[in-house]
């Protein structure tokens, strides 16, 4: 299974990272909107994990918005609740506040990723 | 209010020789409501009233060309700098300048044309160039004849008010950043622990570790909207630290209501509860299917009044014969922390679990 991270905070990614090889998943890690589409473009993605707020006054939007029209499952990842409140709101995706634990957001992504793929089974 | 034309003396009309009061020197034509009506003592009360108010008014004749002021009074020339001469015969736009918002003035403009009452904020010019915000009222003042007279301005100094408002806003936009990147640093400290743990080879020590500081972030979470007083809401508090757990209403029920502590016994209480959860899953309550927990907290009263007192009781849990060791590290920490912070904890085991008793000094 894949999971597409975007996380502009390397310790956290890092993190996020070993979780995901424990559960015996392939992360593919981004640090910026740029890197998160390059990764998009190139490999297949079962669900991804997004961080909000990124640096350079980045939002994860343009990532959701591409993971939407490509059907692919996502959580939000977030210690920033109300300045995003809007945006997120608009994705409509669910929200993972920051901190949780590594482990309890892979089982999220993993259960997203599930679902997904029984649903395109089904259908 | 129409108090244009009612007011009668024999000073002739226009300013009189203290410039104190404007006379319109008109005769009274039918007076419609007794609002409407000045006696001769009312009117000069009113006409000292208006002359001596701290707010700012100006009168404007709409019946002379580009509407002229024809009375200030005192407050209106104290706030704007101009004497009397030299505001009377002018626009009331020699108070505008270059930064002066055109929105808010064709507001002014489409008010006069339609004869309505309105407000705006507008920044203003004084005489000597200085600037001030100003909450200008205006509106129609008719005859006793439904006659437009005059229209009337009332300048308040707002200045200090939106000083104060755009101050607040900062304020709110710092700490919703600080509450931000507390939130973040608490998953950075997470990273840390686990990825230290991994290297190490210690990744269920780590874990431990992680389940505390995550109990904290909770915590602190809570406190976070509240943070320039040194009170915080404790309720709220428990609740975080214990989310977790919560899987549903019966399996742990919050009994306490309101009540504000210092901001201090956060960290206390959260690693406390953490301590208590995680032995109920392991060999209490939650070990075992239809195990509950009950907390209740309020502040104690009687012979060591005004501290902070959380109940935590176990029901319907594994029954333990002989009371565990109590020196797992778990109980030392929570032990030696509440020693240190002139707390402490008594436990006592019922057939069916733990009960214990946390006093805080608040």
């Amino acid at each position: 299974m894949n999971i597409l991270m975007l996380e502009d905070e390397p310790l956290i990614l890092m993190d996020l990272e070993f979780a995901a090889e424990d559960e015996g998943c392939r992360a593919l890690c981004a640090s910026s909107v740029s890197e998160a589409m390059a990764i998009l473009d190139s490999e297949r993605i079962d669900s991804a994990i997004l961080d909000v707020t990124l640096k350079d006054g980045e939002t994860c939007v343009p990532v959701a918005r591409a993971l939407d029209e490509r059907g692919i499952p996502y959580l939000l990842h977030s210690g920033d609740l109300d300045r995003h409140d809007e945006t997120v709101r608009a994705l409509g995706a669910e929200l993972v506040a920051k901190p949780a634990s590594a482990a309890t957001v892979i089982a999220r992504a993993i259960k997203y990723a599930r679902d997904a793929h029984r649903q395109t089974a089904n259908g | 209010m129409s108090h244009d034309n009612d007011v009668t003396s024999n000073v002739r009309p226009g300013w009189n020789a203290e410039q104190s009061h404007y006379n319109p020197g008109r005769e009274a034509r039918g007076v419609q409501a007794p609002e409407d009506q000045f006696f001769e003592a009312s009117g000069v009360l009113f006409e000292q009233a208006m002359a001596q108010t701290r707010m700012a008014v100006c009168l404007c004749d709409p019946h002379q060309p580009d509407l002229p002021i024809v009375f200030a009074n005192r407050a209106f020339r104290n706030l704007t700098g101009y004497e009397e001469h030299e505001v009377v015969g002018q626009n009331c736009r020699l108070l505008q300048g270059p930064e002066t918002d055109q929105r808010e003035v064709d507001k002014i403009r489409a008010a006069l044309a339609s004869e309505d009452v309105v407000v705006v904020e507008l920044l203003n010019y004084r005489k000597d160039g200085s600037t001030f915000w100003n909450a200008l009222h205006l509106g129609p003042i008719y005859r006793s004849d439904g006659q437009l007279a005059y229209f009337f301005g009332s300048q308040w100094d707002v200045s200090e008010v939106r000083a104060a408002r755009a101050e607040e806003r900062h304020a709110r936009i710092m700490a919703r950043e600080l509450s931000h990147r507390i939130k973040n640093m608490f998953a950075v400290i997470s990273g840390i622990v686990n990825i230290t743990g991994r290297v190490r080879g210690i990744p269920g020590e780590a874990a431990e570790i992680n389940g505390r500081i995550q109990a904290l972030g909770r915590a602190y979470e809570t406190t976070l909207d509240e943070a320039s007083s040194g009170a915080i809401e404790i309720g709220p508090a428990i609740r975080a630290i214990l989310a977790p757990y919560d899987a549903d209403a019966e399996r742990l029920k919050f009994l306490g209501n309101g009540l504000r502590v210092h901001f201090a016994t956060v960290s206390v209480v959260g690693l406390v509860l953490h301590e208590l959860a995680a032995n109920a899953t392991k060999f209490g309550a939650w070990s075992k299917d239809g195990g509950r927990v009950e907390v209740d907290w309020h502040e104690t009263t009687g012979e060591d009044p005004g501290k902070l007192l959380v109940r935590w009781r176990e029901y319907d849990g594994p029954h333990i014969p002989i009371p565990p060791e109590q020196r797992g590290t778990g109980s030392q920490i929570v032990d030696r922390m509440l020693r240190h912070g002139g707390g402490s904890m008594t436990r006592q085991w019922h057939h069916d679990g733990l009960e214990a008793t946390i006093v805080i000094p608040a």
